[in-house]
């Protein structure tokens, strides 16, 4: 009977913690995801942007989630199933989450077709499941042990952990989600291709270089916690080239698809599409930077 | 990761991939600030040169859509550009449209559209941009 009893017990605590990362995720998506849904560019989206760019993005928030879930999960995610699992309940929290705020903000109105409104949830989905999924592992209590996150990762390959330092794709992945995050916040409002036709080519150079210099500092010269240090017999630029500029390309990457999912750069020359993706690189390096130290 | 002390530290002896993606990383934004560069001192500042051209002429509904193109060959960039279109001769009325664009980029090209109430075929059909400003 006594067995009995732990049983049910421990049943009702998994489930009581399961149900608190539900809220967590929840909580996460409303503070990654606000931002975008109260702005107004993005509700016009909703029915302006071409179907097969949002289906992709849609699509591609899958894998990223799943990857994502790998590193920070629900719960401890060992096996890629649960963490398969993971990234899909956060993703449904991401849509349940921008349905329901939508819907309160009178942004989502029973009069509009069917296509206006999934569209304008799919939109707002894809930064409000990764916040459900970041807030589930940075507001909890219950983080993951570092060691079983390099576990977790290494486990095709084996032999190769001990050579790639600080788990080189996780820091590249984490830069990308960080400079995904910034630049959704921004990229779709009007102000980022106002201010690149605004900008000569020498603000647009300088831009880039400070972008590079804050990403670097960052991580390196502020010695913030979570910040990185180099081994005293390595050069200095040896991190730049390394992990610095990769990183600045993965910014510029994520900037150059958002600006194109957002229908920023249809009909627009070179030089114009990448003096607006530096200006978008810009806080994306940034978020980048930040996802280095925090996530 | 060493996350317990709060700082890490990056190895010492990277694996060849980093290397890899490093050398690239900087051959691209290498290249992109020697573009951008390029651009900077060669370029000499244009004031927007626009055209305008009419892509197709349609029945849309009560009205006559003219789809048209507006393009930006200079490389400063044009804000609230005004169009202005005008079907004259035959029998009628002349009949003015006209439709502001919130941009046309540098070197790019934009999209739009004037309605008419009177069928353009077989009149004079004028479309001109009136007027910009500087973003």
């Amino acid at each position: 009977m006594a067995d009995k009893a732990v049983l049910v017990e421990e049943r009702q605590a998994r489930q009581s913690r399961f149900v608190a990362g539900l809220l967590r995720g929840g909580a996460g998506g409303l503070i990654f995801g606000l931002p975008m849904m109260m702005t107004m560019e993005l509700w016009a989206l909703g029915f302006t942007i071409h179907s097969a760019r949002l289906l992709l993005s849609a699509l591609l928030a899958i894998p990223l989630l799943f990857v994502l879930a790998q590193h920070m999960g629900f719960e401890r995610t060992f096996t890629w199933h649960e963490a398969m699992r993971d990234a899909i309940i956060a993703y449904a929290i991401g849509i349940m989450t921008s349905a329901l705020i939508l819907f309160m903000l009178g942004i989502l109105k029973s009069g509009m077709s069917a296509d206006e409104w999934v569209g304008k949830i799919a939109i707002q989905a894809i930064p409000a499941s990764i916040g459900a999924l970041l807030g589930r592992s940075q507001l909890g209590a219950e983080r993951k042990g570092d060691d079983k996150e390099d576990g977790d990762e290494d486990g095709g390959d084996g032999d190769a952990d001990d050579q790639l330092s600080t788990s080189y794709s996780r820091e590249l992945f984490m830069m990308a989600i960080g400079a995904l995050f910034l630049s959704l916040n921004v990229a779709p409002t009007e102000e980022i291709i106002l201010i690149s036709y605004k900008m000569t080519h020498w603000h647009s150079l300088a831009t880039i270089l400070v972008s590079i210099a804050l990403m670097h500092g960052f991580v390196y010269a502020l010695a913030f916690r979570g910040g990185h240090e180099l081994s005293e017999n390595t050069p200095r630029w040896h991190a730049l080239v390394r992990f610095t500029l990769p990183g600045y390309v993965v910014a510029l990457g994520v900037s150059l698809y958002t600006l194109w999912v957002f229908g920023r750069l249809d009909d627009t020359a070179w030089t114009q599409i990448l003096m607006t993706t530096t200006v978008l690189a810009f806080p994306g390096s940034i978020g980048a930077a930040a996802a280095r130290l925090i996530l | 990761m060493g996350k317990t002390s709060g700082r890490q530290t990056e190895t010492n002896e990277p694996h060849w991939i980093e290397w890899v993606t490093g050398v690239l990383s900087s051959l691209l934004v290498g290249a992109m600030i020697g573009w951008i560069a390029w651009q900077a001192l060669t370029a000499v500042a244009q004031p927007p040169q626009l055209s305008v051209t009419v892509t197709q002429v349609e029945k849309a509904g009560d009205f006559f859509r003219v789809e048209l193109d507006i393009a930006n060959v200079a490389n400063t960039s044009a804000a609230s550009v005004t169009v202005m279109g005008e079907i004259s001769g035959g029998d009628m009325p002349a009949e003015t449209a006209e439709v502001t664009f919130d941009y046309v980029p540098a070197q790019s090209k934009s999209r739009g559209g004037l309605l008419f109430r009177s069928n353009p075929a077989g009149r004079e059909l004028k479309v001109q941009p009136a007027g910009y400003t500087e973003p």
